[in-house]
């Protein structure tokens, strides 16, 4: 580990920033990933990760349809790591706390005839004698994807903020979650970036472990455990950093820690 | 002209990668009978959540609330009854037909291609409908009542043969019929016969909601339609800003409210989303019923050759779903295929 963290030995390829937006996103409707399943119930932790926000932002593109490898392994790596020119932090809530809603969901069938079994909404009629003889025909199994549960989702009406760095044009409204929510974008203020030397800071700020400088020296913070990456806040750390308005962020932040290299 | 005035905000063909042809359209869905949303069971109480108001007045009101896959199923399902009559909906990687919560998609048929899938034999397809929650205008407290059901025996009373009486006795909250509903709903890069698709299960789903066999009718009209590269406001910002117009014209908020009123209030409200950013061109009324009788002709007389020739459109993507692998690690995609409540 280099205590030489200093702006003049970072990588070439640094992303400089500026400026950022401090951005308010206004929840217009549920939002729901899971970020904990436990059972039947599927949590949302009380954030909005900044992979999501990256693609709902429009800054990089995913296709309609994913085939191949792609259907059972992201591709964060090869979308965000080439992205220089913006970033955006994972959106932490306005209030401090979050309010969540709970709900029910279950799933059915097209068709006229079904039977409610063990997590399988089962459709073959013609198996049913099988089934009343006691014997498990395979379509009355156990499916090994939801059928009924509840779902933890960020509250409608909750606020967030985040910061935007670099300066691509921002939507009114962007989707995100696994249901695709609704939610306001809005640009609360412009704000110069101020580098400070090298030095111990603590962060307000959420930010993706994976986004952070490899050689950044973290002394003290709170883990949020969620997928794809896990999410720090509190950080305390040692070395250069930059500051934007009231938030400090370490210099040197950036997608993936710059992709593959 | 018809549904070809909105041709710079419809795809030529469906491509695999979004290019920000969006759009927008105002609906609004009108009970025509009792209906029950809800998502806790039966004798909970139906979905509802305080809000704000309006914009002026901030107020919390509770509203109901149609959530967006309560949408979304019946009006799928019906479009898939059409395609299935034809037989459009292709054999799944078991060599069934396609069929929803099953886990095996045919990834090949209309609806795939439109609504999307997730967890299949080897791809997943994201929706190009996005749907919204959509509110009521009016608060829970015009709009939902309670009936008291009993079921008798054969002999046409509450006691059988040998004098019991009959369990069967329970109260349960609906929605009054002549409720309103305003939603948005937005089309992603749709060709033109996708979107006449996606309109007309929009306008003719009959029925929502639980116990659909015998209540939850339920009218749709659109009331405006946008083509831009961004979303229109929010549906829960369409009512607030309503709600905002009525109190300034002293306009009792009272069930029944007048339908009329309701929908020239909307078109007053909605005419100046065209200032807002991304948001270009707003057809004209006689844009919107031409649009709407273009709908209808395809889903009419030519029903089959138009879903022929849509189904025809996706000739080129189509691959027989992959032989699912049983070698794969990670986690099978969690998501329940057609959620309903």
């Amino acid at each position: 580990m280099s205590l030489l963290t200093t702006i003049e030995n970072t990588r070439a390829n640094l992303p400089l920033f500026k400026q950022a937006r401090l951005v308010e996103l206004w929840c217009a409707e549920p939002v729901f990933f899971a970020s904990r399943e436990l059972s039947d119930a599927y949590y949302t932790e009380g954030v909005l990760g900044n992979y999501a926000l990256a693609y709902a932002l429009g800054w990089v593109r995913s296709p309609y349809r994913l085939s191949g490898t792609a259907t059972w392994r992201p591709t964060y790596l090869e979308d965000l790591g080439g992205l220089s020119d913006c970033y955006v932090l994972p959106a932490w809530p306005k209030q401090g706390k979050v309010t969540f809603r709970w709900e029910r969901f279950n799933a059915l069938s097209d068709s006229y005839w079904y039977a409610m079994t063990n997590n399988r909404v089962a459709t073959s009629r013609e198996d049913l004698p099988v089934q009343r003889e006691g014997k498990k025909p395979n379509s009355f199994r156990p499916s090994n994807f939801p059928q009924s549960g509840r779902l933890r989702t960020i509250a409608r009406g909750n606020l967030f903020q985040t910061l935007v760095f670099g300066n691509r044009e921002l939507p009114d409204y962007i989707r995100v979650g696994k249901f695709m929510s609704k939610v306001r974008v809005e640009v609360i203020s412009e704000l110069k970036q101020v580098a400070l030397s090298e030095g111990m800071y603590q962060s307000s700020a959420y930010l993706n472990t994976a986004d952070l400088p490899a050689e950044l020296q973290m002394l003290s913070f709170d883990l949020i455990s969620i997928p794809p990456a896990p999410l720090v806040k509190n950080l305390r750390f040692q070395g250069a950093a930059w500051q934007f308005g009231e938030i400090i962020v370490p210099v040197g932040i950036c997608f993936c820690g710059g992709g593959i290299k | 002209m018809s549904i070809e005035t909105l041709t710079q905000f419809l795809a030529p063909t469906y491509e695999n990668f979004p290019k920000g042809r969006t759009i927008g359209m105002v609906v609004l869905r009108k009970t025509q009978s009792e209906l029950i949303l809800r998502t806790e069971g039966s004798g909970e109480p139906m979905c509802s959540e305080f809000v704000q108001a309006g914009f002026q007045h901030k107020n919390s009101l509770q509203r109901l609330v149609m959530t967006k896959r309560k949408q979304v199923a019946p009006e799928r399902r019906f479009g898939r009854e059409q395609l299935r009559g034809f037989e459009l909906l292709y054999p799944n990687k078991d060599g069934a037909v396609c069929s929803l919560n099953t886990n095996a998609p045919c990834e090949m048929c209309i609806d795939c291609f439109l609504y999307g899938f997730a967890a299949g034999g080897g791809g997943a397809q994201k929706s190009r409908v996005w749907t919204e929650d959509a509110f009521s205008l009016l608060p829970t407290s015009e709009t939902v009542a309670e009936r008291t059901i009993n079921a008798i025996f054969e002999t046409g009373t509450m006691r059988d043969e040998n004098g019991k009486a009959s369990t069967a006795l329970n109260t349960s909250e609906y929605i009054k019929p002549g409720v309103h509903f305003l939603d948005v709903v937005t089309l992603k890069d749709m060709t033109a016969d996708e979107m006449r698709y996606v309109l007309g299960n929009i306008l003719m789903t009959p029925r929502y909601g639980a116990v659909s066999s015998r209540i939850g009718r339920m009218e749709n009209q659109i009331l405006g339609i946008f083509g831009g590269i961004t979303e229109l406001p929010s549906s829960l910002e369409l009512v607030q800003s309503l709600y905002d117009a009525l109190i300034e014209a002293n306009t009792p908020l009272e069930h029944p409210f007048d339908t009329d009123l309701l929908v020239e209030m909307t078109k007053g409200a909605i005419a100046t989303w065209t200032n807002r950013r991304g948001i270009s061109r707003q057809l004209t009324e006689e844009q919107l019923t031409d649009v709407i009788a273009d709908v209808d002709r395809h889903w009419d007389g030519e029903r089959e050759t138009f879903l022929k020739r849509l189904d025809r459109s996706y000739e080129t993507f189509r691959k027989p779903p992959a032989k699912a692998s049983s070698s794969r690690k990670g986690k099978k995609n969690a998501e329940p295929v057609t959620p309903e409540g």
